[in-house]
């Protein structure tokens, strides 16, 4: 089923004279570096329905598309030779990491850059430590895990998890239901179709627009920093703010609640009320940081 | 006795108050601001109770004629006792005692005695909750923290790891001790805020994996 093949970067437009020169001083040059694959590699393996493809990586960008053919293809290019790209498949799933040589690896060797293409119903678990992931398209379930790399999504759908500690995460037409949480990264979720947001950063900023579908949950909170909501007049919406040592900011006409509020009203600045129906479910908590819920332009 | 806690120390605070000042007792109350602040308090009242005792205050008379009157409304006392007006010289209390009908004496007595002991209690219990609002967070994360701190000051092998990533671990495990701290003086200052304790253990939670996390890569936390 794996239909891997090797495509060296440089092109060769030579006339066959030269060829036959060439040829074989490339293959004595091969066989006497050890055959070292060349550093960029592609590679092709056949999938059926709902695949499975995992990238472990600790430095590079990764960049993954949606496609409509039943097969992952990887690209990969190393930065050097001192690090090793394995690609496998066991079943439906295909496992790809990146790995050093040796013991000895500099930093700035450890480091390979993908590009994936995946069929749009693929399941991703991705860890990148530092680098960059874009996904594009896809629409199965997601986890991306990170250190310093900041993770963009677009067109996404599923259950999407984004895990990082000082990475930024932007989900742009997102859809589904994404928990995202961070140290210090910023959250900017625009566009959004979810029905469910979690998303949590401690000093990072957070911005939200998008729909408040029906019976939607959206729980965004930080401890410090801004968390920016910007709402429709359609939408329908429960809203619970607190900002335990800072603002909170309201552009949208509420309704007060008949009930008793939350406990944490009485500490802190706290807003609650029903914009129309009060169909979805909005919880903005911070510490000491701004809570801005402003109309969407 | 051993007082590590603030329940420990609660349970012997009346000895305390009354002078008996164990060597347990006295390094948390030291080390404890709620505990102390407590027994602040207490001296308070303790002291308005003695003065008041002390004072014995004469009544104005427009006081004593206002309290007569009413009595007398109220039938609790009778013309009988207007014609015999109170020595008072003997305590401005004395007369009127002496008219009132034992069971209005003992109702009214009871009914001050409960509004006094309201009025006295509300800010004690506000202090002893609080105090075992701040004892039951504190159990909760004194030996997570202790861990957490041990986890950090152990020595790892450093890796040849990425700098970027090795700053942005650093950075961040910063970043919460700084959270932690900043939670930690919220939760002491009110100690029944829920949201704070709330940040609090989320903040610990977060310490305690960016250390796996470095502890995973072998990154030297220090």
């Amino acid at each position: 089923m794996n239909t891997s093949d090797f495509v060296p970067d440089q092109m060769w437009n030579g006339n066959w004279k030269a060829m036959g020169l060439i040829v074989p001083s490339l293959l004595l040059c091969s066989i006497a570096a050890g055959a070292t694959p060349p550093r960029r590699q592609e590679q092709h393996f056949k999938v059926e329905a709902h695949p499975v493809v995992t990238i472990h990586n600790p430095n590079g960008m990764i960049t993954v598309k949606a496609w409509t053919k039943s097969e992952v293809m990887i690209i990969s290019n190393r930065a050097s030779d001192d690090v090793e790209v394995d690609a496998e498949q066991m079943g439906n799933r295909v496992d790809v990491s990146t790995h050093a040589n040796s013991d000895n690896v500099s930093p700035e060797n450890m480091r390979a850059d993908y590009q994936i293409n995946v069929p749009e119903d693929a399941e991703l678990q991705i860890h990148n430590d530092s680098g960059e992931v874009n996904v594009t398209n896809v629409l199965g379930d997601m986890n991306v895990e990170t250190v310093a790399a900041g993770v963009d999504l677009e067109d996404a759908a599923g259950y999407l998890t984004v895990k990082t500690v000082g990475g930024s995460f932007q989900c742009l037409r997102c859809a589904g239901r994404i928990e995202a949480s961070s140290i210090s990264g910023n959250f900017r979720l625009w566009d959004l179709h979810s029905y469910h947001v979690h998303a949590q950063t401690s000093t990072g900023n957070i911005l939200f627009s998008g729909e408040f579908l029906p019976n939607g949950l959206y729980h965004l909170k930080n401890y410090s920093g801004v968390i920016e909501v910007r709402f429709s007049p359609g939408d329908s919406f429960d809203l619970s703010a607190t900002s335990l040592k800072g603002k909170v900011n309201n552009e949208a006409s509420l309704t007060p609640k008949a009930h008793q509020q939350h406990f944490y009203s009485k500490f802190g600045n706290s807003l609650f009320g029903t914009f129309n129906a009060g169909r979805a479910k909005v919880e903005l908590t911070s510490f000491d940081g701004t809570i801005n819920i402003l109309k969407r332009d | 006795m051993v007082a590590t806690t603030c329940k420990d120390f609660l349970n012997h605070v009346e000895a305390w108050i009354g002078g008996e000042h164990h060597p347990d007792a006295n390094a948390h109350f030291r080390n404890c601001p709620a505990c102390r602040s407590l027994v602040e308090d207490l001296n308070a009242i303790r002291s308005e109770a003695r003065s008041w005792t002390a004072e014995e205050a004469e009544p104005s008379p427009r006081v004593w004629n206002s309290l007569r009157l009413q009595l007398e409304q109220d039938g609790l006392i009778h013309e009988a006792a207007k014609t015999e007006p109170a020595p008072v010289t003997t305590g401005w209390l004395s007369g009127w005692f002496r008219a009132l009908p034992r069971p209005a004496l003992a109702g009214a007595y009871l009914a001050v005695l409960i509004a006094a002991a309201f009025a006295l209690s509300r800010p004690i219990d506000r202090r002893i909750n609080e105090a075992r609002w701040l004892e039951g967070t504190q159990v909760f994360t004194f030996p997570l923290s202790a861990q957490l701190d041990t986890e950090q000051n152990a020595a790892y092998s450093l890796r040849n790891s990425d700098p970027a990533v090795t700053a942005s671990l650093h950075q961040n495990l910063a970043i919460v001790d700084n959270y932690i701290t900043l939670c930690e003086k919220s939760v002491r200052e009110e100690p029944q805020n829920e949201m704070a304790r709330d940040y609090l253990y989320e903040a610990y939670q977060q310490k305690a994996d960016l250390l796996a996390q470095m502890t995973e890569r072998g990154e030297a936390i220090q």
